[in-house]
């Protein structure tokens, strides 16, 4: 069993965030946890080369990064891609599933990998991967690899692949249909039975239920309001001090706009691949409008534009992320004496 | 209101000098069975053959499956507003021979399903245990449809009738009593009242004016309607011409009302009624019906809990959520059957409707991706050569295809699984 | 995208001009474009004022 392995910079060996952009690298054999890999996939197998990349440069460079995995892959004669696992990093996860996914479609071979629950990689990639669930501890990778490890026999030798809860895996959530012992009428009676008096029930099917968000009370005189301006747009200064990503971005910024009337082009960039950005960089007042609520907060119609707007990019950003970082925006921005946000969305 | 149910147990059919039940063996008077049958003028000629359990015999396309009754003449009339003048369905004795059943067969269609009698197939589907009098009617060329399907819903019933009528003053083997209180029985702390709401037609379909679906009326105008749920098992209602999983045997026998009587036996909830309830093809009507269905399980059956099904394809599910988020408000708690009708397989797309409190959910999965390859069939029946030919030669059968498997009144063994 | 904020429960949603700018308008001279920020503006202070539920 000839195995390719996927690593990003810090369990590939190279160093912590400040490698993020290191470009990719193929390494001969196992490398890091892929030793243990090796060891767990069992007799016969052996990782014959590793492909490490930095986070920054991956996500950045999704496309060519899985060019390259995908052809490194083919000239190895690969029978068997893993990725990670990345626990919850979130670029690790986003880089890991692109490429998994490349490899799967293009060379039609078992990808597998691993992630946590929040990490973004899952909501985007469970559907078309085996992404095994690692919870968040790296101090699990010896269990997660063994779980990796036994899926990937499974799929190599073409098994039938068991249910989400047995082999570990997130739900792609497809449905597949088998017999039961129980009727639909036996099954009816007794889920309603429970539900009438009070005792658990698990439904078939569960539907994606976003719970109601209770509305907070109106401004009360907007012109003493504090409005500060939020956007998924990826409004950034120029040069992304903070790294958000243009997809599934896992983090958000908050930039200083005191004394500033008007946002101009050639300070700022847009970090979104979603929507064509070139309205927004050419006047970012587009998505982020600090020049028209500069003028009511001079004439008095609001009380003061918060000086400080929040950026983040919401490309395909999946739930479990946002929900984090709007929660986190949330916070900072009670912290800092906000009464009403105008979020603006693309 | 108490049912009763005499059953007679078949173990043999065969065709015979007179029509006679002896024992477990049915003997059937071909010439005048097919005499009556004729007598209507809509059939220039009809066939009538005998398939036993387990034979390697495929027969389709199934227009009806109906199991042989026939009621004590003083305690109401079989098929009423079809074959009988308008009686209430549901009470004193009516004569079943159990293990046996009348299946009809129209020319192919587009949704055609077969009876499989063996093999895999077969075994998923309780119509292979059954000993089946497999009628082929062959309707006069010029008949436009609505005459056509009438000719074979009068057959489907007529030869049912005609068969049961062999077991009136026989004694039974045994006796089946369906009996509950209705709404008025007062209730015990504990013990949950019950309720079934199942839609018996959907517009989706549009019903041919003399189309007899509800007490011998198509629907078409009928606000939902509270029914004694001995109604339902004793020929109010029948499957309409174009159907997806419904049989009429399986209203005879409804798995759920069945269900829902078991429990009671067992005093564990109280069953209080049903209402019968159609599926829209507008908005307006959806929401009315709904509003009223909802409205009489809990004003006129006093339902602590309610079972929900749909009839016809994927729609229908919007007016089966609609009504149980209806009964949700007025606090009534509901269970659903849904079909998956996702194009993508996949489980978010897979629900029509979307409502927190609509959360206790059966999925019976959607039937054409379990397959099985088709059994090697000594013999077909079918309307014409090509289409024995058809159904001779198929390769793989799937859920979807087969009566019995994936029906829509709660007999389905399937389950879709979220993978 | 209105219905994606509505299916996720936001509360007060106003409709902006368009994913690409939703506070501009490309097609406009300059002082429009700047009239139609403003007026989108608006309706979101309006909105702000009000009782969730009474903006669409």
């Amino acid at each position: 069993m000839r195995v390719v392995h996927y690593l990003n910079q810090f369990f590939g060996g190279l160093g912590a965030e400040e490698f993020a952009g290191a470009t990719p690298e193929v390494r001969e054999g196992a490398v890091g946890p892929g030793r243990l890999l090796e060891q767990l996939l069992g007799e016969g197998a052996k990782v014959v080369k590793t492909v490490v990349a930095g986070d920054n440069y991956a996500v950045e460079n999704l496309d060519a990064l899985a060019a390259l995995v995908v052809k490194e892959v083919r000239e190895a004669g690969g029978d068997l891609f893993v990725a990670g696992p990345c626990f919850q990093a979130g670029r690790y996860g986003v880089a890991a599933g692109a490429v998994c996914a490349a490899v799967q479609r293009e060379l039609g071979i078992p990808a597998v990998t691993g992630m946590g629950l929040e990490n973004p990689g899952v909501d985007l990639y469970r559907r078309d991967l085996y992404i095994v669930d690692s919870g968040g501890s790296v101090a699990a990778m010896r269990e997660v690899l063994s779980r990796m490890a036994a899926l990937a026999h499974k799929l190599l030798s073409k098994q039938e692949i068991g249910s989400p809860a047995e082999e570990g895996y997130f739900a792609h959530g497809l449905l597949r249909d088998a017999f039961v012992d129980k009727t639909a009428a036996e099954r009816l009676v007794e889920m309603v039975y429970a539900k009438a008096t009070g005792a658990p029930y698990e439904s078939e099917l569960t539907p994606t239920v976003f719970p109601a968000i209770p509305a907070p009370p109106p401004i009360a005189d907007l012109s003493r309001a504090r409005i500060a301006i939020v956007t998924d747009t990826g409004v950034v200064p120029k040069g992304n001090p903070d790294k958000i990503a243009p997809i599934a971005a896992t983090n958000w910024g908050s930039y200083d706009i005191s004394g500033v009337d008007d946002l101009r082009g050639e300070d700022f960039e847009v970090s979104h691949r979603g929507y064509d950005t070139r309205y927004v960089t050419e006047d970012p007042d587009r998505a982020v409008p600090v020049d028209a609520l500069r003028e009511f907060e001079k004439q008095g119609v609001i009380g003061k534009l918060h000086d400080r707007f929040v950026s983040t990019s919401g490309m395909v950003n999946p739930l479990a992320n946002s929900r984090r970082l709007g929660r986190e925006i949330a916070q900072r921005l009670k912290e800092e004496g906000v009464d009403a946000v105008v979020l603006v969305s693309a | 209101m108490r049912l009763t149910l005499a059953i007679h147990p078949i173990e043999e059919l065969r065709f015979g000098e007179a029509t006679r039940l002896d024992g477990t063996t049915l003997a059937i008077d071909q010439e005048e069975l097919r005499r009556l049958l004729l007598a209507d003028g809509g059939l220039e000629s009809v066939d009538l053959e005998v398939v036993r359990p387990g034979e390697r015999c495929r027969f389709g396309a199934v227009f009806d499956v109906v199991e042989p009754r026939a009621k004590e003449p003083a305690d109401g009339a079989d098929f009423p507003g079809i074959l009988g003048p308008l009686r209430l369905a549901g009470r004193g004795t009516t004569h079943v021979l159990r293990g046996a059943a009348v299946s009809v067969i129209q020319d192919g269609s587009a949704f055609g399903r077969v009876i499989e009698m063996s093999g895999a197939a077969g075994e998923a589907s309780p119509y292979s245990r059954l000993h089946h009098l497999v009628v082929v009617p062959h309707p006069r060329a010029s008949l436009p449809r609505r005459a056509l399907m009438r000719a074979l819903r009068v057959a489907s019933l007529k030869a049912a009738v005609y068969l049961a009528k062999a077991a009136l003053g026989q004694e039974a083997s045994t006796y089946e009593v369906y009996e509950c209180g209705g709404p008025a029985e007062s209730a015990t702390p504990g013990v949950p009242r019950l309720a079934y709401i199942g839609q018996i037609h959907s517009f989706q379909m549009v019903a041919e004016p003399d189309e007899p679906i509800f007490y011998g009326s198509n629907t078409i105008g009928m606000a939902p309607a509270a029914l004694h749920p001995n109604e339902w098992l004793d020929g109010a209602i029948v499957s309409s011409y174009f159907n997806l999983g419904v049989e009429t045997y399986f209203y005879q026998n409804h798995p759920i009302i069945n269900e829902l009587y078991r429990w009671q036996e067992e005093g564990k909830v109280l069953l209080t009624g049903t209402v019968a309830t159609m599926a829209a093809s507008d908005n307006r009507d959806r929401e009315r019906n709904s509003m009223i269905a909802a409205a009489l399980a809990k004003w006129n059956l006093a339902a602590d809990a309610v079972v929900l099904t749909k009839y016809g394809g994927g729609a229908p599910h919007a007016d089966m959520g609609l009504t149980a988020r209806y009964c949700e408000e007025l606090g009534i708690r509901t269970v659903v059957q849904v079909s998956d009708m996702s194009t993508d397989r996949s489980a978010e797309s897979a629900l029509l409707f979307n409502y927190p409190e609509v959360d206790a959910i059966v999925n019976v999965g959607r039937g054409d991706t379990l397959q099985w390859v088709a059994p090697e069939v000594e013999r077909v029946i079918a309307a014409s050569a090509g289409a024995a030919a058809s159904l001779a030669s198929l390769e793989r059968l799937t859920a979807g295809s087969v009566c019995g498997v994936t029906g829509q009144q709660g007999l389905s063994r399937l389950r879709s699984f979220v993978y | 995208m209105v219905p994606v904020a509505k299916m996720v429960g936001a509360n007060r949603i106003i409709q902006g001009n368009g994913i690409v700018h939703p506070l501009g308008a490309a097609d406009l001279p300059p002082a429009e474009e700047k009239e139609l920020r403003r007026r989108i503006l608006r309706e979101a202070f309006e909105a702000l004022q009000k009782d969730a539920g009474e903006t669409d």
